[in-house]
């Protein structure tokens, strides 16, 4: 029973010893070690790695789904253009960012198409 | 459609809140540590420099790697980081004596340091200052005759608090090695200190 208080209380006084020689550390090692801290943290900053052509693109992506859309419930019969635009599977193929590329160049086709006599009445159930 | 934004818009918001109360947590966390564990490293290394160096790695390391962990485990992955680093640092300081002594030199007069040794020097180094109490330049002695895993043991018990538990982790063994560890270190030490105090008063 006194082994173990003075087992205690060496242990206690050891921790103290060890305490205080933590509180006696000079400035400029505390110094050295809070710019240790602030370089550690810098490791949880998210890397900078996306520039503004890749913000855009998103961006771009929605601009030509909705004017895909437009095209499709406009040009196609009420009962199956809504249809067409919601299914999981078109839109997943809608918002694929390589399909950006192709519709960007594919819009003068479109454009041109719409002017042409012989698709004047395309929505009649054949186009 | 709509409602889907929100909910999106609200989780990206809590993950940005989330995000800012763990990186507060952590830096309280390594603010707390940071001169306990340096203090351990310079008791190890004797090197103030080399010593600051590997509180800083091990800092870094548990920021890159742990932070997303839940926070009552940084405590004993830290101190593993930082036992891993001082083991290597010591490895190295031995690999690098011995290839000086198999050339001729030795390690001793390489790494001796006349404006150290000079009388009086040491008490201007900040790392001497900081341990000049007599009972603490005893117990770094005593430290330095102990085992290599009684003196982590001892160091992670004692100086950090660490639990049974967490000193398992911290040292990479089960809690019956670090009970038995921690005992002989303790009952060492107090042998060691007691004729350190005994040589004094004589």
């Amino acid at each position: 029973m006194s082994d173990e208080k003075d087992i205690s209380a060496f242990e206690r006084e050891t921790k103290r010893v060890f305490d205080e020689s933590v509180a006696g550390l000079d400035a400029a090692t505390r110094s050295r070690l809070t710019q240790a801290r602030y370089r550690a943290l810098e490791e949880r900053r998210p890397k900078r790695s996306r520039g503004w052509g890749f913000t855009l693109v998103p961006a771009g992506t929605l601009a030509a789904t909705a004017l895909l859309a437009w095209f499709i419930v406009v040009r196609s019969g009420p009962d199956v253009g809504l249809q067409q635009v919601t299914s999981v599977d078109d839109l997943e193929i809608l918002l694929a960012e390589e399909d950006l590329e192709m519709l960007d160049e594919d819009l003068e086709f479109y454009g041109w198409l719409e002017e042409q006599p012989e698709f004047a009445n395309a929505d009649d159930g054949v186009g | 459609m709509e409602l889907a934004l929100s909910i999106a818009e609200r989780g990206a918001g809590l993950d940005r809140e989330g995000a800012l109360d763990s990186g507060a947590e952590i830096e309280a966390f390594l603010r707390e540590v940071e001169a306990r564990a340096y203090r351990i490293a310079a008791m190890n290394i004797r090197d103030r420099d080399e010593a600051l160096d590997i509180v800083q790695d091990a800092m870094i390391r548990l920021v890159r790697s742990y932070s997303h962990r839940p926070s009552e485990e940084w405590r004993p992955l830290f101190y593993r980081i930082l036992k891993n680093r001082i083991r290597d640092e010591q490895r190295r300081r031995m690999v690098r004596s011995r290839v000086l002594s198999f050339f001729g030199g030795t390690a001793s007069e390489e790494e001796r340091d006349p404006i150290a040794e000079a009388p009086g020097a040491s008490s201007d180094e900040p790392l001497e200052r900081a341990t000049s109490g007599d009972a603490m330049q005893a117990l770094e002695r005593a430290l330095t005759e102990l085992p290599a895993r009684q003196r982590e043991a001892f160091m992670l018990r004692n100086f950090e608090g660490l639990d049974v538990a967490q000193t398992a982790v911290a040292m990479g063994c089960t809690e019956g090695s670090v009970k038995t560890h921690y005992s002989r270190a303790v009952h060492r030490l107090r042998e060691m200190l007691a004729e350190h105090g005994e040589e004094q008063r004589a």
